[in-house]
């Protein structure tokens, strides 16, 4: 008998284990389901003709969709923590953490980006040469003039989460080149649709980057995800890429944009602006001249002329200058310049903080490392960077 | 003192079939966590329109005893049968038509006598809404609680909540009435009506199950009892099969003690004791009218003489150890 | 003629015991169709005892009416001292919007509550109820009564649901008398930028009711769980606001911004999702999903607790 009970106990308790167990099945589902319905579902390419079909596909006009894209880093900054508590439409925000934005595209010029806060909401909207910035934080609307969607890029790189697949994806594209072993497999699954995976990974073992994996779009080959990994880690130390998309056009709404009533209005010129940040602007001209490159592809790195004042004093205007890794140097993004220029001297600050002393033939400096890159501030002035161990880096430095 | 040999008491289940008990239990056992007995392998068989006493001193295992009978706690072991259903599979079924007063009354302080009996009934899927208001007024008249019906019950003397406590075991038709000591915290004067009040469920065809720890409060109600002792069912059987087994001994008040000796062993009487001032025997088959005759024709100056049959209590007290004894 | 088949109150009558016996054994009922009454009417008239049980009692009054004040009390605040208008301070632009349109209070006071009072009136009465019941000691009737323990759970979760929307409904037709008295009404500019008539705006108010009381009906589940692992009800109210403050913490530590989408506090707040442009029913539609699997899980947790324990209060 009491076996019985201990039985009926043990078939009691099954009931939460199987309610936790299709929980979690439901989690880890859209990976099995993948696995089970991608295989046969797209016919073989090669790299070649992938690449030519999605260049194809960049190139020509972008089919109308809307989706949400989510922006994943996690690059290991050390002593980051301080500082990523931060809004979530910071530019160094971008730096840790899981961002959401949401695309919609109806073609002709029409785009309209979100990115939701808590309660806020930061929108980017353009309709042809109309493009206004709306956000619902400061419940201020500025009108960028000077922009036309229809002429490219441009307002997308003016939201702080600029990229979005298609822009990273035509960079990583670029990259691919004869350092790099190029790999097609035909059975990923990207926003519940079927999608052909472009596996790039460098030859040089001094890369910190071990691979980058593009997915397209097997029907319309637009890019889907872009995910670069570590070679440090298991996980993507960047990602971005639709967790949902579909390709019918958006509702016209989305593109049209009246300031509410009661809203701030304000007016800006794109490309030309405002005198501080012009001055700022043409001493960044300055310093691209001053930067030399050495090494090539995968394993190139930065040299700039550049001393820890000079970062903290170029930081502080508000500008990402020291973030090399390709990508969330937030321009323009109206708000939260001031803040934008304190976190990242906070970062700077962390990150010289972490720094460990390195000397060689070369003379002496600090070195900081991050999953995806590594920088070397030399005693001498100079800054080196780039996605490489800090041997390679050393290596550099001493090549003047 | 007289005692109870355990082999004279009839231990094992009576012989009826299971159909005409409305409590069967067999082997049933509860050790708590921890390791702890606190009903060992117990076999009850309460005929149907018993009123059953279910005695033991504190601690034997009543309580536990009763909440495995309810469903509250699952045995350790064994089975058991409520009016002739297989439990706990049909405890649904059967418990609407029982009543229970378990360990003692509990309900909701900030409610009314009436509203918490109202609270009750409605958890009872069997009820009928209907009848509700009518049941409870008859439940609260029963116990005598009418005038203090809508009165909180925070403000209930003990007594009045041991009395509300039982018209919860009353809101519907019963065919089974267990009650766990019922008359705890009531005075001599509730006693009665308690006994009064179990005679008449009892009379309409209800079996009562009542424990107590107090033999005397439930005796002369019921027709049937158990004992426990330390989880243990020491004796079980009609009250008067208990009695039977009993020595009756005759008592003789006299100076001349070892001549009043002398004439009981004579009489072929057992158990012949004599001292200060009194001299005593089993009575056996012997009528005590002999006894007396022989007596005084034996010469012996007869003060006094009494026939001693022994309270249920004495053997109560003999089955269960010292009275006052706590199990456990 | 006492007889037990029927419902009708047992009557003594005269005749022995011995007369009566094997009627009430043939009278007993045990034949199911004997039931007068229909296994969900009675369900129905437990969760009725349930739910005036929990709106008669004085605490639990008590702490709706506090529900009910604190978006006045925001209103009278927003209104005597005007809108935190210099947006510097990086207060939520939410509380702005109330003094030019007093709809918003609605929303300003839910995702203030949401965080903690919303929740500690929830764990009250969800902990509170199988625990609070074993404690007083009530539950063993209830049992032998018998309610079920499956039925009798059901019940008390469907009462905690219940309370979970009215305290919900408390809070935002509290927060809209205060708003529309103290301040212009009109129509809702959504986070996106459009704007929105009135009336619409009142439906996206109902919507945020719906929505955040199901946020607190998961929450409920959790509760509910914890109140079947004791008798004592504090236990398992207090218990449930730690889960709920630690949960939050959790939430706002950057190293563990992955585990944001699992924990439950992170969904309370997606309500904003009703003012944007078109509505984040995905978003919200993914609360919604959390929230129905922490009600499976902790509800079945809860179920296999409280089926498989003794009651020995
Ligand atoms: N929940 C419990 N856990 C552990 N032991 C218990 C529990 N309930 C009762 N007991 C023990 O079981 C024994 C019998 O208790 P009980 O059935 O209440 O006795 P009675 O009702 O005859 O006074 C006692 O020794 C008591 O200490
Ligand atoms: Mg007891």
């Amino acid at each position: 008998m009491s076996e019985r009970t201990r039985r009926g106990r043990a078939m009691r308790w099954g009931v939460p284990v199987a309610a936790i167990a299709v929980v979690a099945g439901a989690l880890g589902a859209g990976p099995v389901i993948a696995a089970v319905q991608g295989e046969p579902a797209l016919p073989e390419r090669t790299a070649e003709q992938l690449l030519a079909d999605a260049t194809k596909a960049t190139r020509a006009d972008v089919k109308p969709m809307s989706g949400t894209v989510i922006q994943t880093a996690s690059l290991g900054l050390p002593g980051l923590p301080e500082v990523a508590g931060m809004g979530g439409t910071s530019p160094a925000a971008l730096l840790a953490g899981s961002h959401e934005l949401k695309v919609w595209y109806g073609g002709e010029g029409r785009v309209r980006l979100a990115l939701p806060g808590r309660m806020s909401e930061t929108d980017l909207i353009a309709n042809g040469n109309q493009v206004w910035l709306w956000e619902s934080d400061a419940n201020k609307a500025t009108r960028i003039k000077g922009a036309d969607a229809r002429q490219g890029a441009g307002p997308e790189k003016a939201l702080p989460t600029a990229a979005t697949p298609q822009l990273t994806a035509a960079e990583v594209l670029r990259r691919a080149q004869a350092d790099t072993v190029v790999e097609v497999t035909n059975t990923e699954r990207v926003a519940d649709r079927p999608a052909y995976q472009l596996v790039l990974k460098p030859k040089d073992g001094a890369s910190l980057i071990r691979e980058v994996k593009l997915a397209l779009d097997g029907e319309t080959f637009v890019p889907l995800r872009v995910q670069v990994y570590a070679r440090s880690a298991a996980e993507p130390a960047f990602e971005i890429g639709f967790t949902s998309v579909t390709f019918t056009p958006p509702a016209a709404e989305n593109f049209t944009f009246t300031p509410p009533a009661g809203a701030k209005v304000e007016e800006r010129t794109f490309g030309a602006r405002d005198q501080e940040s012009g001055a700022e602007h043409d001493r960044a001209e300055g310093l691209r001249e001053t930067i030399k490159t050495v090494g090539e592809g995968w394993t190139s790195v930065a040299v700039l002329p550049f001393s820890e004042k000079d970062l903290k004093a170029g930081l502080s205007q508000g500008r990402g200058g020291g973030q090399s890794d390709g990508q969330g140097s937030g321009q323009g993004g109206g708000q939260g310049d001031g803040r934008g220029g304190q976190d990242a001297n906070a970062i700077v600050d962390a990150l010289l903080k972490s720094a460990k002393p390195v000397s060689g033939a070369w003379g002496n400096g600090r070195v900081v490392q991050t999953k995806l890159v590594s920088a070397l501030l030399t005693d001498d002035g100079r800054l080196l960077v780039g996605a490489v161990t800090p041997e390679k880096l050393a290596e550099a430095a001493g090549r003047r | 003192m007289l005692t109870v040999q355990e082999a004279t008491v009839p231990s094992t289940p009576p012989t009826s079939s299971a159909e005409d008990c409305s409590i069967v239990t067999r082997g049933l056992t509860k050790r708590f966590r921890g390791g702890q007995v606190a009903v060992d392998g117990l076999d009850l068989a309460v005929p149907r329109g018993a009123v059953f006493g279910f005695l033991g001193p504190n601690g034997s295992g009543k309580t536990t005893t009763i909440r495995m009978l309810l469903g509250l706690a699952a045995p350790s072991s064994g089975s058991w049968e409520l009016l002739g259903v297989s439990m706990p599979r049909g405890l649904p079924a059967v418990l609407s038509r029982v009543g229970a007063l378990v360990e003692g009354p509990s309900f909701y302080p900030y409610l009314s006598g009436e509203a918490n009996l109202r609270r009750y009934d409605a958890a009872d899927p069997a009820a009928d809404p209907r009848t509700a208001t009518a049941r409870i007024g008859l439940a609260l008249d029963r116990v005598g609680l009418t005038a203090a019906a809508r009165k909180r019950y925070r403000a209930y003397s003990l007594g009045m909540r041991q009395r509300l406590a039982i018209a919860a075991a009353l809101l519907g038709p019963r065919e089974l009435l267990v009650l766990d000591e019922p008359t705890n915290g009531l005075d001599p004067q509730g006693t009665r009506e308690v006994r009064a009040l179990v005679k008449e469920i009892a009379d309409e065809g209800t079996t009562v199950f009542v424990s107590s720890h107090l033999l005397a409060e439930i005796e002369q109600m019921c027709s049937h009892v158990a004992v426990m002792r330390a989880g243990r069912l020491v004796a079980q059987g009609p009250i008067a099969e208990l009695r039977a087994g009993e020595t009756v001994r005759i008592r003789v008040e006299t100076p001349d003690t070892a001549e009043a000796a002398a004439v009981l062993a004579a009489l072929g009487l057992r158990g012949v004791r004599s001292g200060d001032g009194e001299a005593g025997a089993e009575l056996g088959e012997e009528a005590p009218e002999r006894v007396c005759a022989a007596l005084v024709a034996g010469g012996v100056a007869v003060r006094g003489l009494a026939v001693q049959r022994p309270s249920l209590e004495d053997v109560f007290v003999g089955l269960t150890g010292e009275g006052f004894d706590v199990d456990g | 003629m006492s007889t037990v088949s029927g419902r009708e109150v047992a009557v003594s009558g005269a005749g022995s015991a011995a007369e009566r016996r094997p009627e009430a054994a043939r009278g007993g009922g045990s034949a199911p169709g004997a039931r007068a009454v229909s296994a969900p009417a009675a369900l129905l008239r437990l969760l009725g005892s349930e739910i005036g049980l929990t709106f008669r009692r004085p605490r639990n009054i008590a702490m709706l009416a506090v529900l009910a004040v604190v978006p006045v009390l925001i209103g009278v605040a927003l209104r005597a001292f005007g809108g935190p208008d210099d947006n510097d301070g990086g207060g939520p632009a939410i509380f702005t919007q109330v003094t030019g349109n007093g709809l918003f209070l609605t929303f300003a006071a839910l995702s203030v509550l949401v965080q903690l009072m919303l929740p500690v009136a929830v764990a009250v009465v969800a902990g509170d109820s199988v625990a609070g019941e074993a404690g007083i000691g009530t539950l063993r009737y209830l049992l032998v009564a018998p309610a079920g323990r499956t039925r009798l759970l059901a019940v008390k979760y469907a009462n905690a649901a219940v309370f979970c929307l009215a305290a919900v409904t408390v809070v935002a037709l509290s927060a809209l008398l205060a708003g529309l008295l103290l301040f212009p009404a009109g129509p809702i500019t959504l986070l996106s930028g459009g704007t929105i008539p009135l009336f619409d705006g009142l439906l996206r108010i109902g919507l945020v009711v719906l929505y955040v009381a199901a946020g607190m009906a998961a929450l409920a589940a959790v509760a509910l769980a914890l109140s079947t692992l004791t008798e004592v009800a504090v236990g398992a109210i207090a218990s449930t606001v730690v889960l709920v403050i630690v949960t939050q913490v959790l939430g706002v530590i950057p190293q563990l911004s992955g585990l944001q989408p699992y924990l439950l506090t992170h969904w309370w707040s997606g309500f904003d999702g009703v003012l944007r442009d078109p509505i984040a029913t995905g978003d919200m539609g993914q609360g919604l999903l959390v929230f129905a699997a922490y009600a499976v899980v902790f509800g079945s947790i809860a179920w296999a607790r409280f089926t498989g324990k003794d009651v020995t209060s």
